[in-house]
């Protein structure tokens, strides 16, 4: 099988994640507003086609790994499951008790956390356990992640300037996404810094 | 399980990448195979046989007090 192109990858995820974006800021929030109820669960699930892309595209990338590589992947999606299993649980038994208020939105966050727990296991993996590199330690991805972010945030401050103003949402998304771009050019910049110190 | 394989890439004078492209895997495997953190699968440890041009026993060796030995 030959090996998955992760240039191409990248370029891939970008796009689904601008689309991704775009759908929330543009379409998603008129669900809120059309009468029309199969109108709004069109416009309500437009946002999850890009995710659905972004699965698929996850799936080839897995499938054309090699053994070693697989193991990785699985094992930390393994993980990735566990840990959403244990919040789910944790959080349900809350919920039924009344301590904690969740509604179904909360399911929004299902996603995002199964995969940023599976970057941070395929990480560990790969880095700790393993001895070797992440691949998403490469300079060039952790450049590329955060170029991705820093225009995710700026797609969303152009739309909130083209309508006038940030609406609640919008500012969640702003709040959400700051501390990621913070923390991969922080991490950038330590990595630099231990470069050319150890280049000393 | 122990093994030879950085032996007998060092002594053909390739580098990971390089032996990673010949043998269709990525750099991380042929990391972890060399490290002994990984064995490899029987395709893949006759594959890297081959490539060496030794006999699959000649590259891995179980360790000592292991599973599979004596």
């Amino acid at each position: 099988m030959s090996r998955f192109d992760e240039r191409q990858y990248r370029r891939r995820l970008s796009l689904a994640m601008v689309a991704y974006m775009a759908a929330m800021l543009l379409v998603w929030p008129l669900s809120r507003t059309v009468g029309s109820v199969p109108l709004k669960v069109v416009l309500a699930v437009v946002p999850v086609l890009p995710m659905l892309y972004v699965i698929g595209l996850m799936a080839r990338r897995i499938g054309a790994s090699d053994e070693f590589e697989q193991r990785v992947h699985l094992l930390a999606l393994g993980a990735a499951t566990a840990l959403l299993g244990a919040l789910s649980l944790i959080g349900g038994f809350l919920a039924a008790a009344g301590v904690a208020p969740l509604d179904g939105s909360i399911l929004i966050w299902v996603f995002p956390v199964v995969m940023l727990a599976y970057g941070a296991a395929r990480w560990w993996l790969l880095v700790r356990h393993y001895g070797g590199s992440a691949a998403c330690e490469d300079d060039g991805a952790l450049v590329w992640r955060l170029l991705l972010l820093a225009g995710l945030m700026l797609m969303v401050v152009g739309v909130a300037w083209w309508r006038g103003g940030l609406d609640d949402f919008q500012t969640g998304l702003l709040f959400g996404m700051a501390p990621g771009v913070l923390a991969l050019a922080a991490w950038i910049v330590w990595r630099l810094a231990r470069r050319r110190a150890s280049g000393r | 399980m122990n093994n030879h394989v950085r032996d007998l890439r060092g002594e053909r004078g390739w580098s990971q990448a390089d032996l990673a492209e010949r043998l269709e895997v990525s750099r991380q495997t042929v990391n972890a195979i060399e490290t002994g953190k990984y064995d490899p699968s029987l395709p893949l440890a006759f594959r890297i046989a081959r490539l060496f041009g030794r006999p699959i026993e000649a590259i891995f060796q179980p360790e000592p007090g292991g599973p599979g030995e004596g």
